[in-house]
């Protein structure tokens, strides 16, 4: 990895001490004991077996900016039960539970800088209503990407999101098209777009933004793909093989560029933005 | 009651009848429509890159005077038919097919008509391995940057993003009895139930019918199907849907391009701009 160890300014591990994630007393890779402090610092990444633990965005945003960096935008749009959603829960209760729990919605966008340059940072949430690509969520990213085509800031995505969401019916579909275009718009405009690719990334989502990186990162184990295997095996009545969708799977099949240790994405990242400047 | 593939007269369709009916085998396909508008259609296959999709069928055709590009998803009616059409359901070849027409539409400034019937992208281990998320999501991108007119028209069953990756267009508009939604009301209920057998419940808040998107402002028109429905007279629902489509056509033939291209990163951008949020949530239209 010496190629790595180019950029002019250290790069440390985080931008920011990760908040406290529930953990289980054992690795459900390998058995190992775990203990909070260590897998703090180690990006919740097992130091044994390397199981990825998935994080929320609160703790993506302390991964990837520098500390005190980070300038959160249009935390404030809220979503709508817009088809009056009521069975099996009435969606928005769901969602005010959720926001009464901390959590801001499927996707948070907003400015900062990684090793000192700035970026467009946004990270989906898989703990709300499983990171599904919401109006809200849509409308923080087309305006963020925007932005990024007007002004030539690299934009950077984190993925982790079941898809479109069934409780804004088809105007969540619609998002895909929405965000597409303002994809597009970062392309005409020569901005480079880096998507990190988490578990899991699937639906909606897989087929808009998330494959659509300048470079697609994927972290290791991560399941990627369309239709989930359930699904898949309702469906068809394949037999799935073992990693089937995985990161490595993707990378086999040429839809993601890299599989890389989370605890080497922040290096990665800043030396790409050295290489796009 | 769709027996027939037909309405019965003067009777409110619940939305799992509107379903049934939008899904019925008796309803005009996509090249039963295509070769009433088009009768000199001349198919053309291939991505040019691994394959031919059945799924969707692509080709020319003289349409009120101008050469046109159609595509549209292809179901069959036989059970030997609708294997080899995979039900309508495209692979990742469909999608390349799709683009690489309309690239070819682009250099002969041929407009297009895209006609949706799918109940979604094929959700299968093949179309897994060859990319579908990456071709759906390549090619929703794509049509943004197409120099020519789209109107695209869902015709049966929009589903999901199989269907999107069809959709994205200048003006779409809906057939009376078609439906279009996030998922299928067997998908949204697995995922929201985990049990596809809530399917009903499902349709009945998904607010899938042509008349839903209309009042939410996702397409711009809903054409009046013949009486008894369009399975009840082919020619009578091509009149309806060729007149409708011309109708949009016209309007956008004469649009400049950067324009034409303009309005529709706009039509998508602002298309929930109808929904009362707050703070101020885009542009109002």
């Amino acid at each position: 990895m010496s190629v790595l160890a180019r950029p002019a300014t250290e790069v440390r591990i985080a931008g920011s001490k990760l908040p406290d994630i529930p953990l289980p007393s054992n690795c459900p890779g390998c058995g190992v004991g775990l203990d909070l402090e260590t897998m703090r610092k180690h990006n919740y990444v097992c130091t044994q077996c390397g199981h990825h633990f998935r994080l929320g965005a609160d703790a993506w945003i302390a991964l990837i900016a520098d500390r005190g960096t980070w300038k959160e935008r249009w935390g404030d749009i809220r979503s709508h039960d817009l088809l009056n959603w009521k069975v099996p829960k009435p969606y928005q209760e769901v969602v005010e539970k959720l926001m009464e729990d901390g959590l801001n919605e499927a996707l948070r966008t907003g400015t900062c800088t990684l090793a000192g340059r700035p970026i467009w940072l946004a990270a989906f949430d898989f703990r709300f209503v499983g990171g599904t690509l919401s109006i809200v969520a849509g409308e923080r990213l087309a305006r963020g990407m925007e932005q990024a085509a007007g002004s030539g800031i690299p934009y950077v995505l984190v993925s982790a999101s079941g898809g479109a969401r069934m409780q804004e019916g088809v105007l969540a579909l619609m998002q895909l098209a929405k965000v597409n275009a303002a994809v597009g718009r970062m392309h005409a405009a020569g901005v480079p777009y880096f998507s990190v690719l988490t578990d899991p990334t699937f639906g909606g989502t897989a087929a808009s933004l998330a494959l659509l990186g300048d470079i697609n990162i994927a972290e290791p184990g991560a399941a990627i793909g369309f239709t989930g295997p359930r699904v898949i095996k309702q469906a068809t009545y394949a037999d799935l093989p073992p990693g089937f969708q995985s990161a490595e799977f993707q990378l086999a099949h040429g839809q993601v560029d890299m599989v890389l240790p989370r605890t080497e994405l922040r290096r990665l990242l800043a030396h790409l933005l050295e290489m796009y400047p | 009651m769709t027996r027939h593939g037909r309405k019965p007269d003067d009777t409110t369709l619940s939305v799992w009848q509107v379903i049934e009916l939008a899904r019925h085998p008796d309803r005009p396909y996509s090249l039963d429509y295509i070769r009433r508008l088009a009768p000199d259609f001349i198919e053309l296959h291939g991505d040019r890159l691994s394959g031919d999709d059945p799924a969707l069928v692509g080709g020319i055709g003289t349409w009120h005077g101008r050469t046109t590009v159609f595509l549209g998803h292809q179901k069959g009616r036989s059970l030997k038919e609708r294997v080899a059409r995979n039900w309508g359901m495209m692979h990742p070849e469909g999608y390349r097919k799709a683009i690489r027409l309309a690239h070819h539409a682009a250099k002969f400034r041929f407009p297009i008509v895209s006609l949706i019937d799918t109940p979604g992208a094929y959700p299968g281990a093949g179309a897994e391995e060859r990319g579908i998320a990456a071709a759906i999501a390549e090619a929703i991108m794509e049509w943004f940057r197409i120099p020519v007119p789209i109107v695209a028209a869902v015709i049966g069953e929009g589903g999901s993003g199989g269907a999107l990756g069809m959709g994205v267009a200048d003006r779409v508009i809906m057939l009376e009895n078609s439906i279009y939604s996030v998922a299928s009301p067997e998908a949204a209920a697995s995922i929201v139930w985990r049990d596809n057998n809530r399917k009903v419940e499902a349709a009945e808040q998904l607010q899938l019918t042509s008349r839903d998107l209309l009042a939410m402002g996702v397409v711009e028109e809903v054409v009046t199907e013949p009486k008894g429905s369009a399975g009840a007279d082919y020619d009578a629902a091509s009149v309806a849907l060729d007149e409708a489509l011309n109708r949009h056509m016209q309007s956008l033939l004469t649009q400049p391009t950067d324009e034409l291209l303009q309005h529709r990163y706009e039509r998508f951008r602002y298309i929930d701009s109808l929904i009362h949020a707050e703070p101020h949530f885009g542009p109002k239209v």
